[in-house]
C-alpha cells in the first residue's frame, strides 16, 4: 500500500473516532486522545507507551505558563487589586473613550508581546479590561471578542513572536528584521478592532457603575497593585538586557514570584491553597486539551498524517497556497497549536522563499493570521479561556460571530502582507 | 471510583512502560572500538574543568601521526538527529590512521543531544547498524541539549557575545551557541570548552558534520569562512568532478552562533560545515521510523520533489545512510589531501578511512568492529 493510501486510512480512522466521540459527548480532550489511540493502532504502531508520553510533554512549558500567570492573576483578585483598578480607571478616565481605548489596548498587547503567550494577555488583563468595557455598555460577547483579538495581536507581536520564531528556526532563518513588519500590523489591526467592536460604547454611569463595583480593600493602593506587574517587568526586561549576567527564569517562575509580591502586598488575608485548588481546577480542561494536542501531533507525525497534510498543503498551486492561508493557518492552529509552525509554517515558508516572495515579511504576514485558529472550535484553546476569564454566559457562537469582521480585517492585512512581501521588504528595519 | 481507578492505572502503565524506554535510551552504551590510529582518549573536560562530570564531558579521540604537522579537529554529533556525521566520525577513530599530524575526533559533540528525542516528533528512541559480526545500536538524539539537562529555556535566545535574538529552543542548539561562554548554560559551555580545544590543541581546520533536510537550501554542500573560501571551492571542484556532486557556500557574515561563522572569526581554525540530506528531517516526511532515518526513502518527500520544492534531488532510491556517510568521508579525505598539499609543514595525512564508492560498497557497518572481540582497554563508550 502506498504512503497516501495508508495515512489516508489513517486520517480518516482518526476523524471518525473523533466525531464519534463528539456525538457521545465525550470531551474535546478526550476526544483528542481517543482519535490518537485509533491513528496509532490503525497506523500499526499499537499504543506507543513512549510516544504518548513524550507528546503530552510537548506543551509542558506553557502549561505551566498558564497555571502560574492564572495564580498570579487569582491571588491579585481575591486581594481587591482588580476592583481597585476597575475602578480607578473608570474615575480618571470615563468621559474619554479615544484614550481610553488607546490605553486598554496598549495594556493588552504587552503581557503577549513579552511573553509569546495570548493566554497569558487574557490572563493577566483580560479580566481587568473586560470590566472596564462592560461599564462602557459594552456586551460580553463583544467584550470577549475585543480581548481574545488583541489577546492573538499580542501573542503575534514582537519582540517574542513564537509562530515566527519557530518557523525561523525550522528553515534556519535567524529571527532578525521581523519588529517592524510584526509590529506594525499588530498594533493597526488591534487599534482597529477596540474602535471597531467599541465604537457604541457609551460613558460609564460613573455613580452607577462604582455603586455595582465590589469596593476595594482598605490599604489597597496604586503601589500594591503596580508592583507585582512591575517586579514581573522588570524580570522579563532584565534577561532581555542583560541576557549574561541575569539567570534564566523561565516565565513560570516568574510569574511565581510575582504572585508571592502579590499575597505579600495583599491588604487581606488569602486562602492560598483554595486559591490554588480553584486555579488548577478552572485550568484543567486547558491544560488536557493542549497535552492531548501534544500526543496528537506525535502521533500524527509517527504514522505519517502529519506528513500526508503537508504535503498536500504545499503541493497546491501558488496562487491557491496564498489565497487559501486564511483557512489553513487558523485551521492548522486550531489542530496544533504553535506546532502548526513546524508542520505547516516550515514548507511554507521554504515553498514562498522558493518562488522569490521576502521570507520574513511573509512570515510576519502569516503569524498576524495564524492565531485566529485559536476561537476555532472543537479546540478552541484561547477563545474558551477568554470567554471563561471574562465570565461570558451566552453562547459561544455569538462571541464568533464578533469576531468575523476584525478577523476579516486580520486576513486581508496578512494576506496582502505574503503576497507584496516583496515590495515591503522595506520595513526590515531591525 | 472505578473510572478513576481505571484512568490511574492506565496512566501508570504508560509511566512505566514509557519510564523504561527513556532510561534504556538516556543510558545506552554505544561502544568505540578505538583504531589503531588512536593515541589517546581525552575528556573535553581537559580544556575546561566547570564541565567535568556533565553530561556533555565528551570523549576527546586524539590521532597522531609519527610525523608533526598540522592539527584537525572533527565534529560528530553536533545536532545527534543527523547520524551520517556521527556515524563517520565512528569510522575514523576506529579505522583511521595519520601518517603526519594530529586529528582530535569527537563522536558526541553535544552529548546530551543524543540522550532525548524530539518532543512531537515521533523519533525512534534508537536505530541500528548491520555490520559482518551483528549489530549496533545507536542513540537517534536530537537537535537541542535534553532539557533534563538544561532548562528552562528564556523567552528568546540572545545568543553571546553577538546579542543576535534567535529562537528561544535555539539556546540548546550547540550549532547555536559558538563561541560559547565559560559561565552560561550547558551548550554554551560545551561551545566554549570547544573552542578552548581548538585554540589549545593550536587546531588548524575545523570541521562539523551535519545533515539536512531536502526543503533547506543550504544541503550538498561545504559552507566555509572566508578564510576557508578556496580549501573548500578547490574541494568541491575536484570530488564534483570525481565523485559526486557538491556545492560550496560562503559563511553568512550576519548569522551568528554557527561553527562556521563563529570558530573563523574567534580562533585561528579555518571552519568548515558538511551538509548532506536526509530526508527524515524534511517538514513534508511521512511515517516516521528508523528506516526512514537510515534509509531515506520517503513517498511525500518525492512528491515535494516533484513539485520543484526541494533544493537536493530525490527519487525511489532515497538517500542511505552508507551514500551520506561516504559523501562525508570523501569530502573530509578530499580536505585533507588539498590542505596538506598546500601546506607541507601543517600537513595532516591520513590512511585507512574508506572513500564514498566503499562506504556504499561494503555498507557502514563494514568498518565498525566487534567490541566483544576487542582488547577492553581499547573499548569506549559514548
Amino acid at each position: 500500500m502506498s504512503m497516501t493510501a495508508s495515512a489516508s486510512i489513517i486520517l480518516a480512522a482518526m476523524v471518525a473516532v473523533y466525531i464519534i466521540a463528539k456525538i457521545f459527548k465525550v470531551s474535546t480532550e478526550l476526544s483528542i486522545f481517543a482519535a490518537t489511540l485509533a491513528g496509532a493502532l490503525v497506523g500499526g504502531a499499537g499504543i506507543p507507551a513512549r510516544h504518548i508520553v513524550e507528546g503530552a510533554f510537548t506543551y509542558l512549558d506553557i502549561c505551566l505558563i498558564f497555571i502560574t500567570a492564572t495564580l498570579f492573576m487569582n491571588f491579585l483578585k481575591e486581594s481587591g487589586g482588580v476592583a481597585f483598578v476597575v475602578r480607578r480607571i473608570l474615575q480618571r478616565f470615563h468621559r474619554r473613550k479615544f484614550i481610553l481605548f488607546v490605553l486598554l489596548t496598549v495594556l493588552l498587547l504587552i503581557p503577549g508581546m513579552l511573553t509569546g503567550a495570548g493566554s497569558v494577555t487574557v490572563l493577566v488583563v483580560g479580566g481587568m479590561v473586560a470590566t472596564v468595557l462592560g461599564y462602557m455598555g459594552i456586551s460580553k460577547p463583544k467584550t470577549a471578542a475585543i480581548v481574545f483579538i488583541i489577546a492573538g495581536l499580542s501573542a503575534a507581536a514582537p519582540p517574542v513572536s513564537l509562530w515566527a520564531m519557530l518557523t525561523a528556526a525550522g528553515v534556519n532563518m535567524p529571527y532578525v528584521g521581523f519588529f517592524v513588519p510584526l509590529m506594525a500590523p499588530c498594533l493597526l489591526l488591534a487599534l482597529m478592532t477596540i474602535f471597531i467592536l467599541g465604537w457604541k460604547a457609551k460613558p460609564a454611569d460613573l455613580e452607577l457603575a462604582l455603586k455595582e463595583l465590589p469596593e476595594a480593600p482598605a490599604g489597597m493602593n496604586w503601589l500594591k497593585v503596580i508592583l507585582p506587574f512591575l517586579i514581573f517587568l522588570i524580570l522579563v526586561i532584565a534577561g532581555r538586557i542583560w541576557p549574561f549576567s541575569f539567570p534564566i527564569m523561565g516565565l513560570p517562575l516568574i510569574f511565581c514570584g510575582s504572585a508571592v509580591i502579590t499575597l505579600a502586598l495583599s491588604p487581606k488575608k488569602i486562602d492560598i491553597l483554595e486559591v490554588s485548588r480553584r486555579t488548577v481546577h478552572q485550568l484543567l480542561p486547558l491544560i488536557g486539551t493542549l497535552t492531548c494536542v501534544g500526543v496528537l501531533v506525535q502521533i500524527m507525525t509517527l504514522t505519517g498524517v502529519r506528513g500526508l497534510i503537508s504535503v498536500t498543503v504545499v503541493t497546491l498551486p501558488v496562487m491557491v497556497v496564498i489565497l487559501t492561508l486564511f483557512i489553513t493557518l487558523p485551521v492548522s492552529e486550531t489542530v496544533l497549536m504553535w506546532g502548526s509552525a513546524p508542520v505547516l509554517g516550515v514548507p511554507l515558508i521554504l515553498l514562498f522563499n522558493h518562488i522569490g516572495l521576502d521570507p520574513v515579511v511573509a512570515l510576519a504576514g502569516m503569524s498576524v493570521i495564524w492565531p485566529l485558529g485559536d476561537a476555532i472550535p472543537p479546540t478552541a484553546i484561547i477563545g474558551r479561556l477568554t470567554v471563561e476569564t471574562i465570565g461570558m454566559k451566552e453562547p459561544y457562537k455569538n462571541f464568533l460571530k464578533y469576531c468575523i469582521i476584525p478577523a476579516i480585517l486580520i486576513i486581508i492585512v496578512g494576506t496582502l502582507m505574503v503576497v507584496f512581501s516583496k515590495k515591503l521588504s522595506f520595513l526590515k528595519v531591525f | 471510583m472505578l473510572r478513576k481507578i481505571s484512568i490511574l492505572a492506565l496512566g501508570l502503565a504508560l509511566a512505566f512502560f514509557s519510564g523504561l524506554s527513556f532510561y534504556r535510551s538516556r543510558h545506552l552504551k554505544e561502544p568505540v572500538v578505538l583504531g589503531p590510529g588512536v593515541t589517546q582518549v581525552k575528556k573535553l573536560s581537559e580544556y575546561f574543568p566547570a564541565i567535568k562530570g556533565s553530561t556533555n564531558d565528551a570523549n576527546v579521540y586524539v590521532l597522531e601521526g609519527a610525523k608533526p604537522g598540522g592539527a584537525i579537529l572533527i565534529l560528530g554529533g553536533s545536532h545527534p538527529e543527523e547520524p551520517a556525521g556521527r556515524l563517520t566520525t565512528w569510522i575514523l577513530t576506529e579505522n583511521a590512521t595519520l601518517e603526519q599530524g594530529r586529528l582530535f575526533v569527537l563522536n558526541s559533540a553535544n552529548r546530551s543531544g543524543t540522550t532525548v528525542t524530539r518532543l512531537g516528533g515521533a523519533y525512534p528512541p534508537d536505530y541500528t547498524i548491520r555490520t559482518p559480526w551483528g549489530e549496533q545500536k545507536f542513540r537517534t538524539g536530537d537537535r537541542w541539549s535534553n532539557p533534563l539537562d538544561q532548562w528552562p529555556d528564556p523567552e528568546v535566545y540572545i545568543h553571546y557575545p553577538s546579542r543576535q535574538e534567535l529562537a528561544y529552543v535555539d539556546i540548546r542548539n550547540l550549532n547555536r551557541a559558538w563561541p560559547g561562554r565559560p559561565n552560561g548554560t550547558l551548550t554554551e559551555k560545551t561551545g566554549y570548552a570547544l573552542t578552548q580545544l581548538i585554540k589549545k590543541e593550536k587546531v588548524d581546520i575545523v570541521i562539523d558534520l551535519h545533515e539536512a533536510e531536502l526543503q533547506y537550501p543550504v544541503i550538498s554542500t561545504i559552507v566555509a569562512h572566508q578564510r576557508g573560501q578556496d580549501l573548500a571551492a578547490m574541494a568541491s571542484m575536484v570530488i564534483s568532478a570525481e565523485e559526486f556532486k557538491i556545492d560550496m557556500e560562503n559563511s553568512p557574515k550576519a548569522l551568528h552562533g554557527l561553527s562556521h561563522r563563529e570558530i573563523g572569526d574567534n580562533t585561528d581554525a579555518v571552519s568548515l560545515l558538511f551538509e548532506t540530506p536526509e530526508p527524515f528531517l524534511d517538514a513534508t516526511r511521512g511515517r516516521t521510523d528508523a528506516r526512514l532515518l537510515l534509509e531515506g526513502k520517503d513517498e511525500f518527500v518525492v512528491r515535494a520533489g516533484k513539485h520543484g520544492l526541494l533544493y537536493e534531488k530525490i527519487d525511489e532510491k532515497g538517500w542511505p545512510i552508507d551514500v551520506r556517510v561516504g559523501r562525508h568521508c570523501s569530502t573530509f579525505i578530499q580536505v585533507l589531501d588539498l590542505w596538506s598539499q598546500d601546506h607541507a609543514d601543517k600537513a595532516v595525512v591520513m590512511k585507512n578511512v574508506p572513500k564514498y564508492r566503499e562506504v556504499i560498497q561494503k555498507g557502514v557497518g563494514a568498518f565498525l568492529h566487534d567490541p566483544a572481540k576487542a582488547d577492553p582497554k581499547t573499548v569506549y563508550y559514548e
